[in-house]
């Protein structure tokens, strides 16, 4: 029983980082119908870049600020040159292009932190043991921060009129327009939503799972796939999502074998695409545009 | 859109056919210069090293490109060899199996080298195996596994053989009055094999292997494993893999409470091994050479002098010491060097004058090679290393 809650708490705190991400990736579909393939590597970006701060000697809350806005606004720049500028955006064409942005990102980290992985010094706080189950503090960062950034993302998007506008730009683009929402605005918002949300992924798993140029990519098809679980549109069920698949992939590593991990994400991915293209969420024709 | 199209049609075939030039004169090189007549025995002496510059092995790979870069420098700085120059081209497998594969190709079919070096990691080594021993190739590799050198006729290696690594473990173990050891392996090549080399050693000693758990080399999280090890009944428990998920291993071990001592391999014989387990790294016991504990060496170790150079040129050049891997790389770099000097460049005599190699100090340990022993190194090559305080020190066994 043991084994199994820590289980639990590992594919818990694996999955929250999958679940930031796939907020990110929602957040930036239902505004734009973009597939953004270069989400993961906002979360290794402000890992780095907030690893070369910490180093330099700022703080760690302040490098982590430093670095949480940065990438914002490097998502917000790549909105601009390269997602703004294509005229007739399909969904296909968004994840070839960002599939390019997210090769360029990893070959400049590659340039500039080199090859090796590296971490961040673990946030302060310390490490429990409850019932034999150890908890690193960490992990109740890595938590805390998709409870209050992934929830407040959720509750902007539903519950503000911000967040409704933006949803409305993208199903009624027309009709937002003469009502007066800026398309243009809302692709920025919700891009910076994304950086906002990747870059946090990125800094609270640094310290446990390091930073590494090329670690963007697959982080960033786990987001996917916790997307798609809420069929690209709803964040409570990616959210959901992601945690089981965190949780999923740790008991296979632990019951099965440890070299079955990654797959079980993808072996997901087509039994939902095939089975239930929707997802989790309850009423698919409600929400999918 | 038509219009568009054909503008664009001319370029791309245009450079469609500069890129089927290109390899096409590519493969022409091919057996060109490399079946012994005599003309690649003058012009530059090409060497080639595939590393495991990017990817999981990247911890490996970057300081042996760093040394291998900064000796060939040195090498023409003072007139290379025989007054020939030598030419050093280093590709990057990416970690991978298939990339050495293609880097080894290229090596041989395009550059035409007279020796590799490489690759960094057992599988990408493995994967080039077959392929130098058909084009007779003399390589060697910087890899530990003992199956990469196994009844070959061309593949050389430097690191010390995964065998006497495990020897020094059990002996220590046995030392201790273990009885049970549990495993937590590298899942690719540099694992391979090492759980039957535990049972095989461990029966002369009295050392049964009671669980075995293994990790991608990619893992970032190890609960799993490191779940079901605690679960397991055992006075000590071995981790073998390379840094940084040998580290992270360590690093879960501990947060876990196993509370055993731990083994570790020459896999960790860097300072990025603390980096990634980070305090959990003190007390553990891993075999490696003596570069790591340079300073702690007695004034009259046959390998002081070499070490210490090496770690005063590197330092220098890099602002950082040099790790067991880099070592790895000088070694192999030491023992071509001096086997082209002997020998030249004409591939059989070349691959003598490698098995030829005797009592040649380095940096991993002494080596004397023959056609029967292309790793070339004893168990002396090894110490035992404590990690202490974010450090290897030496440790009194």
């Amino acid at each position: 029983m043991t084994d199994f809650l820590q289980l639990t708490v590992a594919g818990l705190s694996q999955g929250s980082v999958y679940a930031l991400l796939a907020v990110g990736l929602i957040a930036t579909y239902t505004v734009r119908h973009v597939v953004n393939i270069a989400q993961g590597d906002y979360a290794t970006l402000a890992g780095l870049g907030s690893i070369s701060l910490v180093t330099a000697g700022l703080p760690l809350p302040v490098a982590i600020l430093i670095a949480l806005v940065s990438v914002t606004l490097a998502s917000v720049l790549i909105e601009r040159l390269v997602i703004a500028r294509v005229k007739n955006l399909t969904t296909l064409v968004s994840i070839i292009l960002t599939l390019g942005v997210s090769t360029l990102l990893q070959a400049i980290m590659l340039l500039i932190w080199g090859a090796e992985g590296r971490r961040l010094p673990a946030f302060p706080g310390n490490d429990l043991t409850l019932g034999g189950v150890s908890i690193r503090s960490q992990e109740l960062w890595m938590l805390g921060a998709l409870v209050v950034v992934g929830g407040g993302v959720l509750l902007f998007y539903e519950k503000t009129r911000w967040g409704k506008a933006l949803r409305a730009s993208a199903e009624q683009p027309v009709a937002a327009r003469i009502v007066g929402i800026s398309p243009a605005v809302a692709s920025v918002i919700a891009f910076a939503i994304a950086g906002f949300v990747g870059a946090t992924a990125g800094v609270v798993s640094s310290p446990i799972y390091l930073s590494i140029w090329s670690g963007g990519l697959l982080l960033g098809l786990k987001g996917f796939v916790a997307a798609v679980l809420g069929g690209l549109v709803s964040f409570r069920a990616a959210i959901v999502g992601a945690l089981l698949l965190g949780i999923i992939e740790s008991y296979v590593a632990g019951y099965v074998a440890s070299g079955w991990k990654d797959a079980v994400a993808f072996f997901i991915l087509i039994i939902v695409l095939i089975i239930r293209p929707a997802g989790l969420v309850l009423r698919p024709n409600a929400v999918r545009v | 859109m038509h219009r568009v199209q054909r503008r664009l049609l001319v370029p791309a075939a245009v450079a469609a056919s500069i890129a089927l030039a290109l390899t096409g004169c590519g493969a022409s090189n091919f057996g060109g210069d490399s079946g012994g007549d005599g003309a690649s025995e003058e012009g530059p002496i090409k060497i080639g090293a595939v590393l495991d510059i990017t990817g999981v092995g990247a911890n490996l790979g970057v300081p042996e490109q760093n040394t291998l870069n900064m000796l060939a420098e040195q090498l023409n700085a003072d007139g290379g060899i025989d007054g020939r120059e030598v030419e050093l081209i280093i590709k990057d497998n990416q970690s991978t199996e298939d990339g050495a594969a293609k880097a080894t190709t290229q090596l041989i079919e395009n550059d035409d080298v007279d020796l590799i070096i490489g690759s960094s990691r057992t599988g990408p080594s493995l994967a080039m195996r077959p392929l130098v021993e058909a084009a007779q190739v003399p390589t060697i590799s910087v890899a530990a596994n003992a199956a990469i050198v196994d009844g070959s006729e061309w593949v050389f290696k430097t690191a010390q053989n995964d065998l006497v690594v495990l020897e020094r473990i059990l002996d220590d173990a046995e030392s201790k009055g273990y009885t049970k050891v549990a495993l937590v392996r590298d899942a690719t090549g540099f694992g391979e094999g090492i759980a039957d080399i535990i049972t095989e050693l461990g029966e002369e000693r009295g050392i049964t292997l009671t669980a075995t758990e293994s990790f991608e080399p990619s893992a970032t999280d190890f609960t799993a494993q490191m779940t079901n090890i605690r679960g397991a009944d055992a006075d000590a428990v071995i981790i073998w893999g390379i840094t940084p998920s040998a580290g992270l291993a360590q690093a879960a071990y501990v947060q876990l409470g196993v509370g055993k001592p731990v083994y570790q391999s020459h896999g960790v014989a860097n300072d990025a091994f603390f980096e990634a387990a980070g305090p959990a790294a003190d007390g553990v016991i891993a075999p490696m050479g003596r570069l790591l504990v340079a300073d702690q060496l007695a004034d009259d170790d046959p390998q002081k002098e070499v070490i210490d150079q090496f770690i005063a040129d590197y330092s220098a050049e890099f602002g950082s010491s040099p790790s067991s891997f880099a070592g790895h790389a000088f070694d192999a770099w030491l023992v071509g060097t001096q086997a082209i000097e002997a020998a030249g460049t004409e591939p059989e005599g070349l691959r003598d004058a490698i098995e030829a190699t005797t009592d040649l100090v380095g940096i991993s340990g002494i080596f004397t090679m023959t056609p029967d022993n292309h790793s070339g190194l004893t168990a002396d090559a090894l110490i035992m290393a404590l990690a202490e305080g974010g450090r290897w020190t030496l440790y009194e066994e």
